[in-house]
């Protein structure tokens, strides 16, 4: 019963810390595949007396990935339907070349701003338009979220960090006796630590499991299915046993560097 | 550990606990490989605490206190648990690890010596029997008697030969037969394995059958007593 209680108290918090890095993981996956989508959509009105290329462009900017013109057809057929009175024959000679800029991620305002500078400056460029009032309330949308998920990461990974050093701290006051012993032998400090390590790697492993199983339960759901799903976003099996490997990693080497510190804090046993 | 002529050398030694209160003061005298040594004095007059700066838990506050050519004055850890791995330590209160078997608890010596499991079950069951435990292999420290729990201590002590064999009060507690067994093993350990065996010690045994030496400790002064 001692010994079950021992092991909750670390399980609970390497599985909190293991929990929210998953979770951190996964919204910054969710993120990321949101961008995408959104840099698929979004695109930069360029207007110029003259003919762009693809190569053109990306010489002042490398992360434009394709061009498209918007036929002149399409604005007259506008300026038609408003009933604006002109010579449309005339007119159409007259119309500079409209473009579609696509570029290869979703950019920050700010880069934003930098590119519509640089599209300016091109030869012919009379006006670039890049929507940015809609587009900044999405991207800081997103960048808000990155955050939040950071600062809950940061609270959860810090308060318990100290909960699993506090429990490793215990376990090493049950061992001291065994350990002085063992020291008196000339046991080396990984061999009198090799119990502490040893009930560590036990209880990483339960924890990692533990918020693997949480989290294939909570993406099977219907509702976080559909959630996801209507942005086009999946998350698979395989993006969760690659998370699995890495949060084993990192609870090993939390309990590790732990049981490290506990064992260096202590009386030294000469 | 290197062979050396005199295994313990002590010269001008001082132990202190506390600063600027010498347990041990000034001391200086010689302890040569094979012999046998019976370190005796006064309750308090600092015999385990002399014992203890043997095997590096106390280190000299000044003069020099070699162990097999190895200064115990500034070792660093690592070496210690290297110089301790020579060693082999019998306590008065046992210091066996209660939550381990009688076996485990024997095996221990040889299993930081790196042995094989073969090797150390192999020897764990010979010293056992050479203690007159066989068949308590898998009791724990707990369930046995002072006296068997001691000799469990003696067989770990004696485990991986050691060179030297230090010894607080290993009697002290413990029924005549024990005590027999205890005193017949470390002779044996002497006479036949040529170890080094120092015993601190109330009283010397009377019948004891090999030669040996007499440091007597009082005022913190360590005398040779021939």
């Amino acid at each position: 019963m001692k010994s079950l209680k021992n092991h909750i108290s670390l399980i609970i918090p390497l599985f909190a810390i293991l929990f929210a890095v998953e979770f951190y993981f996964l919204i910054d996956k969710i993120i990321t595949e949101y961008e995408a989508n959104l840099s698929k959509d979004y695109s930069i009105i360029v207007v110029s007396k003259k003919p762009l290329t693809l190569p053109e462009l990306k010489a002042v900017e490398p992360d434009i990935t394709a061009i498209k013109e918007v036929s002149s057809e399409l604005v007259l057929e506008r300026l038609r339907q408003n009933g604006v009175d002109v010579d449309f024959k005339e007119l159409k000679s007259f119309l500079p070349h409209f473009y579609k800029v696509y570029l290869g991620s979703f950019p920050s305002a700010s880069t934003l701003r930098h590119i519509k500078k640089l599209l300016s400056s091109v030869d012919g460029v009379t006006r670039v338009e890049t929507f940015t009032k809609v587009h900044e309330k999405i991207y800081h949308f997103l960048v808000f979220l990155k955050n939040i998920s950071k600062f809950f990461l940061g609270i959860i990974f810090v308060t318990s960090i100290m909960l699993v050093f506090k429990q490793i701290e215990i376990w090493n006051l049950e061992h001291s006796e065994r350990m002085y012993i063992m020291a008196l032998f000339g046991a080396p400090l990984w061999m009198r630590n090799a119990i502490l390590i040893k009930l560590s790697i036990i209880d990483t492993i339960i924890s990692t499991l533990l918020v693997y199983l949480i989290y294939s339960y909570l993406l099977s759901t219907k509702y976080l299915k559909e959630l996801l799903g209507f942005e086009n976003i999946t998350i698979d099996s395989h993006d969760l046993l690659r998370d699995l490997g890495w949060l084993f990693v990192l609870g090993i080497c939390i309990s590790v560097i732990n049981v490290l510190i506990v064992s260096w804090r202590q009386p030294k046993i000469t | 550990m290197p062979k050396e002529k005199n295994v313990i050398i002590a010269k001008d030694l001082c132990l202190e606990y506390k600063k600027d209160v010498p347990i041990i003061k000034d001391s200086t005298f010689t302890i040569k490989s094979g012999s046998f040594v019976f370190i005796t004095g006064p309750s308090g007059s600092g015999k385990s605490t002399l014992l203890k700066s043997f095997y590096g838990e106390l280190k000299p506050k000044s003069g020099i206190l070699q162990i097999g050519g190895v200064s115990l004055n500034d070792i660093k850890s690592s070496k210690l648990a290297f110089l301790r791995k020579y060693l082999g330590i019998i306590f008065q209160d046992y210091k066996l690890i209660k939550e381990w078997t009688v076996e485990k608890n024997v095996m221990l010596p040889l299993l930081i010596a790196g042995y094989s499991k073969n090797v150390c079950e192999a020897q764990t069951k010979r010293l056992l029997k050479h203690v007159r435990l066989s068949g308590k292999e898998h009791y724990y420290p707990l369930e046995l008697s002072g006296g068997e729990q001691q000799r469990v201590a003696m067989a770990r002590a004696l485990a991986h030969n050691p060179v030297i064999i230090l010894a607080d009060e290993p009697t002290g507690n413990l029924d005549e037969y024990s005590s027999r067994v205890i005193w017949g093993l470390l002779e044996g350990a002497n006479e036949q394995l040529g170890t080094t065996v120092v015993v601190v010690t109330h009283s010397i045994p009377t019948n004891l059958k090999v030669p040996f030496k007499h440091l007597y400790i009082e005022n913190g002064t360590v005398y040779e007593i021939s």
